[in-house]
């Protein structure tokens, strides 16, 4: 059986039934509003992380000790073999792939490009960096394509060089002389972005070993099933690689982008706060003018013997009641607001063109939002932090309540 | 002799309005002992509201001396004093004051509940006692589904459902017609006879008045005349309350 003081309270919510359904209605609309900005943060926190993780940074990547600070790309790992297969064995790994990095000098004829050559593993390397899925001339590279170059069409252009022609390589080797070696452009890839597009110049690891005579890899790349498992993983895999070689996250790799996100995610909260308390102000109006309606009535009980403390509590009891049930208005208006942009995205291609770049990383224009079992507990949250706080105030001027005033005026 | 349920020495009570003082009670002495039916006449504004309020530990006096079940009422804190009404002290007041969303069983338990009487023996004691008073019938209906007498005969279950040792009731007839009065009385006494109960009330009435065994009379905040009123009156009213009349608006 219920407690009396349980019923008591919930059926007090149910007194002035117009006031309950509009605070009901701002509690719901509060945490509907609420929930769609998480849900679309979330989206856009998995495209940046998904677009980042795509563009060739990785969810985690393994690197010699000593290039988080100098990011020498000259640097290689101590075993990159191992790496691989430590990064390969890790649960939840999707995409894995070992690189090595070159600062060079691409010539034809009198142009020349300065830009970082990256030797790949052909097999992998489209899994983890997705501009070289579609080469809009010519093919991608094969395995064991000696002397192949896949470049970005800016490349090709400031070279003034096509399909098939060659193009010379020079870098600093491994004793500091200069070293030099000719590439044919076996396909050229358009992202879409310049930036991109002039950046973009990979051969096959062995041709970059090759070329500076460092052997081995500089990195090895892993992307994630679930990006938010990136901290997990690293302690994983820091765990099982060679020491001599370190594990990043991708917000380590780029800390602008990591930043860019949380100031978006600050903004988002900034936003979320402003709705709360909104709904917060409005839930506590209503709930002082219940309980400067019922003050006769909480006199009696403080006369019966009745504590400040469970005054209070009653009060809360209401307070509970009244964020359950806007709790579930919220979910019955976000739910559906969530699954429409969850399935048709917000469309950003009105603003900004088919994609924009930031940090060499190439977004997507349309943010899906994020519907998941997750929106139960935000809402419950949501709603029951915002009508609990705003329901102190209210309650302790229940608590507050002399009887022997308020039974005063109320003859 | 019987035990002094409440002790008066003095007792003054002001009330401020703004720069002005309003004295409601300028010396009251008094004495009440346990198992007393008393009356508290006087015109209005002569401090009889006042004085029950004192008497309940719902104010403070600002002079001399109050002392109820023992307890010096100036001394106690906010919380002592809600603890004292809560275990020693019944209310009943003239408007009912039941709470409108409860029914009339759930409204005495909840004084019980109060006391942290476990439910069993809480419903146990609730439906004993609106037995006693003929409310059997009328236990699950809610105050706005009772007559005045009804809700009066709850408000006073409520008040002695816990066996309080004293029972204030500031003019508990005022709202109900001369029958209903009468049947209200008889109950208080009964109540008083079977458990004990002191019972302190405040009243205009004159057939009310004829059921008190002493009435005191305030004047301006004194005690004017206290006058012991023998032999008691007869009250054999309950079987005919709990039995005929249960549920008849009565």
């Amino acid at each position: 059986m219920a407690w009396v003081a349980s019923r008591y309270a919930l059926r007090s919510v149910g007194r002035n039934l117009r006031r309950t359904a509009l605070s009901i209605v701002g509690i719901g609309v509060g945490c509907a509003l609420a929930l769609f900005m998480e849900s679309m943060n979330r989206g856009r926190e998995e495209l940046f992380a998904r677009a980042g993780a795509y563009s060739g940074a990785g969810h985690l990547r393994v690197v010699p000790e000593g290039w988080r600070l100098r990011r020498d790309p000259r640097l290689r790992l101590a075993d990159w073999r191992a790496d691989l297969a430590a990064a390969r064995a890790l649960p939840g790994a999707a995409a894995v792939t070992a690189r090595a990095r070159a600062q060079v000098l691409l010539a034809m004829g009198n142009h020349v490009v300065p830009l970082e050559m990256v030797g790949v593993d052909p097999e992998n390397e489209p899994r983890t960096y997705r501009f070289v899925r579609t080469v809009a001339e010519g093919r991608y590279l094969a395995p064991e394509d000696a002397g192949a170059a896949v470049v970005g069409k800016a490349v090709a252009e400031r070279l003034e060089a096509g399909l098939g022609d060659e193009i010379l390589a020079t870098t600093v080797g491994k004793g500091g002389d200069i070293e030099s070696g000719l590439f044919r452009i076996v396909g050229i890839v358009a992202t879409g972005s310049d930036d991109i597009d002039a950046s973009i110049c990979q051969v096959t690891l062995v041709d970059v070993e090759r070329l500076t005579g460092l052997t081995g890899a500089g990195e090895v790349t892993v992307v994630l099933r679930d990006y938010r498992g990136a901290d997990a993983a690293r302690a994983g895999l820091a765990a099982r690689v060679p020491r001599g070689d370190d594990v990043l996250t991708w917000g380590e790799l780029s800390p602008e982008f990591k930043g860019h996100l949380e100031q978006d995610s600050a903004t988002n909260r900034f936003v979320r706060g402003v709705i709360l308390l909104i709904v917060l102000l409005g839930v506590a109006s209503a709930q002082l003018a219940a309980v400067l309606e019922r003050r006769r009535e909480f006199a009696v009980l403080a006369a019966l013997g009745m504590s400040g403390a469970r005054m209070v509590r009653l009060v809360l009891q209401e307070a509970v009641a009244l964020a359950l049930a806007g709790a579930a208005a919220g979910l019955a208006l976000g739910v559906p607001l969530l699954w429409l942009f969850a399935r048709k995205g917000l469309d950003f291609r009105r603003f900004m063109g088919s994609s924009y770049a930031f940090q060499g990383i190439l977004i997507e224009p349309v943010i899906y939002g994020d519907l998941g079992a997750w929106v139960v507990p935000w809402a419950l949250g949501i709603a029951l932090v915002a009508t609990v706080v705003a329901s102190l105030y209210p309650a302790w001027f229940a608590a507050r309540t002399d009887p022997a005033v308020a039974l005063r005026v109320a003859q | 002799m019987s035990e002094l349920i409440l002790e008066a020495r003095g007792v003054t009570k002001v009330f401020r309005q703004g720069k002005l003082e309003v004295p409601a009670l300028r010396g009251v002495d008094l004495e009440v002992r346990e198992g007393e039916f008393l009356a508290l006449v006087g015109p209005s504004g002569s401090g009889k509201t006042t004085f029950l309020n004192l008497a309940g530990a719902l104010d403070a006096p600002t002079g001399g001396e109050l002392v109820v079940l023992g307890r010096r009422i100036g001394d106690l804190s906010r919380r002592q004093r809600a603890e004292l009404r809560l275990r020693s002290l019944g209310f009943v007041f003239q408007a009912y004051n039941l709470v409108p969303v409860l029914t009339a069983r759930e409204n005495v338990e909840f004084v019980l509940e109060l006391q942290g009487v476990a439910p069993a023996a809480r419903a146990e004691r609730a439906g004993e006692v609106l037995a006693e008073l003929g409310l059997a019938d009328l236990a699950d209906r809610r105050p706005s589904e009772l007559s005045g007498g009804q809700q009066q005969r709850v408000a006073v279950a409520r008040a002695v459902a816990a066996r309080p040792r004293l029972v204030l009731a500031d003019e508990p007839t005022a709202n109900l017609d001369g029958e209903n009065a009468e049947i209200l009385m008889h109950l208080m006494r009964e109540m008083r006879e079977r458990h004990g109960m002191t019972f302190l009330f405040s009243t205009h009435d004159p057939r009310v008045v004829e059921h008190a065994v002493r009435v005191v009379t305030l004047v301006d905040g004194r005690v004017a005349h206290d006058d012991p009123v023998a032999p008691e009156p007869p009250h054999e009213i309950l079987p005919r309350i709990g039995k005929a009349r249960a549920g008849t608006g009565v």
